[in-house]
């Protein structure tokens, strides 16, 4: 196994635009890293120039110590998972796994159980003979997975491997590659535009957009500490409410909210002094749905307390989803399901202080 | 009631002349002026006498040879060609494909004579060269080609491509193989046009070892040399329909099929 470094990595295509601008990152041994991104972020050419697919304009990539910008696909030692699985129709599942092994000269008997050990760790082994077509979805994905195994290369690369099976499939699936890497122990770059298998899958996530790397960081941090108003939103199911306004520091500090309907008295909020700097400048408030609350919690004291009128209320069972409205965005409490929540009268809701997120409204980089 | 009427009023409008043509090549010479579906006075000699008169068996190799050999070129170039003009980024691709394109509007009397002189100047008349290598790149082949090779998903290419393969392996072994609907109309096409071509073996072949079935049936027909004996002249015409007729009864489905996707025919 080894890592991949990216280094100031671009691409264009012909004499146009970069779409792929000044990427670096540096992937450790065995690290499963993902990269996600709405559409058209960059995200799949940046893993297809790691797999030699696309040309590289810019920069330096390494796979191990070595350069490999110029390097062909096949000689990268590197197998990838495809969308749309890429299985040769014309060939059984046996002769799909085996089809590059037989182009690298193998022998036959090594081929042989190399396939056969990739199928028993995959639970295909009785689907060795038969082909693409007459499997489901679920299969093909598990043949395409066993295809790449077989190769035992340094890195794996998936480019969105669970979009086309449901969404049952699509959690089965995702624990399933979880085990996959902790059995492996390989390195894996996985492409995705679902935050949802990004925060479940990677040691690490890059977010990009626009070519850009937004944040790299794991999970867990990218959610609670977001480094920009993208990150912030794009990362969480639902996504993080939005609300602009100024900061007002010329006596206790404030958030006003642009509308003039909402103001919130900082001057328990943590970060306050920093928060202090941005006196009579535009900001964006920030919070996530479960911050806002039916009451504050039995140790908490630094809370907003608003009373807003219900638009709309999804209950889902585990929780109820209840929006409404905050001057011209429209805001999502994530709130317990144990109590109803009646769509036609005022809720009373504690917005948790300590959870408030800035952003600078001209940068939309987070205040820290 | 009266839809079915229709259809088998035209279809009998089809197959009449054919049968007749059987019929007739199996009928005394005498019998020829009778219009009937089966042979009167029934007899071989028609054929005997065609094999007498013309080196038949030699003639058929001769196509069967052009034909294959033929299609086969074409089936290779054509998908090499249109490989290039689906899959492969480089400056001018579109002019090239649409130069492809414009050829398959000039009808083949355009380019007879340029075509002769080159084959003069390369000093193939005569020899097989001249009857293959003017049909080795077609133009519908290539059209065909690339169009069902833009129907195939990029990353059939991009797995194969990480499996080792390089473009040749991509084409005739990754990708070929899912497209044969494809090669099977383009086959059927290029070898029917090939073994009916008359027009251009009698301008370049004159060596009688070397000529193909319809040259010399041609010949034999129009030549003189059936000595005006109608019977023998449609039994030669029996033998240069009968392959065809033939290989159309093992691929009845794909012929149709080919003629319906290429919306041209002979």
């Amino acid at each position: 196994m080894a890592g991949v470094r990216l280094e100031h990595l671009a691409k264009a295509y012909d004499k146009g635009p970069l779409v792929i601008r000044d990427v670096n990152i540096d992937i450790k041994d065995k690290e499963f890293v993902v990269l996600v991104g709405p559409s058209g972020c960059g995200k799949s050419t940046l893993l297809r120039m790691i797999a030699g697919l696309e040309s590289i304009t810019g920069g330096h990539l390494y796979i191990g110590d070595r350069r490999v910008n110029e390097v062909p696909a096949s000689e990268r030692d590197i197998a990838m998972v495809f969308q749309n699985y890429a299985l040769y129709p014309h060939m059984t599942v046996f002769e799909n796994m085996a089809f590059g092994l037989k182009l690298r000269g193998l022998p036959k008997e090594e081929i042989r159980q190399r396939v056969e050990k990739a199928a028993r760790m995959l639970e295909i082994e009785t689907l060795l003979d038969r082909r693409p077509k007459d499997m489901s979805g679920g299969q093909r994905q598990r043949v395409a997975i066993g295809r790449a195994i077989v190769r035992n290369p340094q890195v794996f690369l998936f480019d969105e491997p669970l979009s086309n099976l449901d969404a049952k499939l699509r959690g089965q699936t995702r624990i399933e590659l979880q085990k996959l890497h902790r059995e492996l122990n390989a390195t894996m770059i996985y492409v995705t535009h679902d935050q949802v298998e990004a925060m479940t899958l990677g040691d690490r996530i890059v977010v990009l957009r626009n070519g850009d790397v937004m944040q790299q960081d794991t999970p867990l941090n990218l959610y609670n500490h977001p480094a920009n108003q993208f990150v912030a939103g794009f990362i969480g199911s639902p996504p993080m409410n939005f609300l602009p306004g100024r900061i007002c520091a010329d006596g206790p500090l404030r958030f006003e909210s642009r509308g003039g309907m909402l103001g919130i008295d900082l001057s328990e909020y943590p970060q306050a002094a920093t928060l202090r700097a941005y006196q009579g400048k535009p900001v964006v408030l920030g919070i996530r749905a479960e911050h806002i609350r039916r009451r504050p919690g039995p140790n908490e004291r630094r809370f907003f307390r608003r009373l807003v009128p219900v638009e709309a209320v999804e209950n889902m069972g585990s929780e109820t989803m209840v929006y409404f409205p905050l001057e011209t965005q429209r805001f999502i409490a994530r709130l317990s399901a144990d109590y109803p929540i009646p769509a036609d009268q005022p809720l009373d809701l504690f917005w948790d202080l300590g959870k408030l997120h800035f952003f600078d409204a001209e940068t939309e980089v987070a205040i820290r | 009631m009266l839809r079915y009427l229709l259809l088998t009023l035209a279809a009998a409008s089809f197959l009449y002349p054919f049968i007749w043509m059987v019929s007739a090549s199996l009928s005394s010479e005498n019998g020829l002026s009778s219009l009937t579906l089966l042979p009167v006075e029934p007899t071989w000699s028609n054929y005997v006498n065609m094999f007498s008169k013309i080196p038949l068996g030699r003639a058929f190799l001769n196509s069967v040879l052009v034909a294959v050999v033929t299609t086969g070129l074409v089936l290779v170039s054509g998908a090499m060609a249109g490989y290039a003009l689906a899959r492969m980024r480089f400056r001018g691709r579109n002019l090239i494909f649409y130069l492809i394109i414009f050829t398959m509007t000039l009808p083949m009397q355009i380019t007879l004579i340029p075509n002769y002189i080159s084959m003069v100047k390369l000093g193939w008349v005569d020899t097989y060269f001249a009857l293959i290598m003017p049909f080795v790149l077609n133009s519908l082949s290539i059209l065909l080609f690339r169009q069902a090779f833009m129907g195939l998903p990029q990353a059939l290419i991009d797995a194969a491509r990480l499996d080792g393969c390089g473009e040749l392996r991509i084409i005739f072994q990754i990708l070929l193989p899912n497209i044969l609907p494809t090669v099977l109309t383009i086959t059927i096409l290029t070898f029917m046009g090939l073994w009916n071509e008359a027009l251009w073996p009698l301008i370049v072949i004159r060596d009688e070892p070397t000529m193909t079935m319809p040259q010399l049936v041609t010949l034999f027909s129009v030549g003189g040399r059936a000595e005006a004996q109608l019977g023998v002249k449609i039994a030669a015409a029996v033998m240069l329909a009968l392959p065809i007729v033939v290989l159309y009864l093992f691929f009845q489905r794909h012929f149709i099929r080919s003629m319906a996707s290429s919306g041209l025919k002979d």
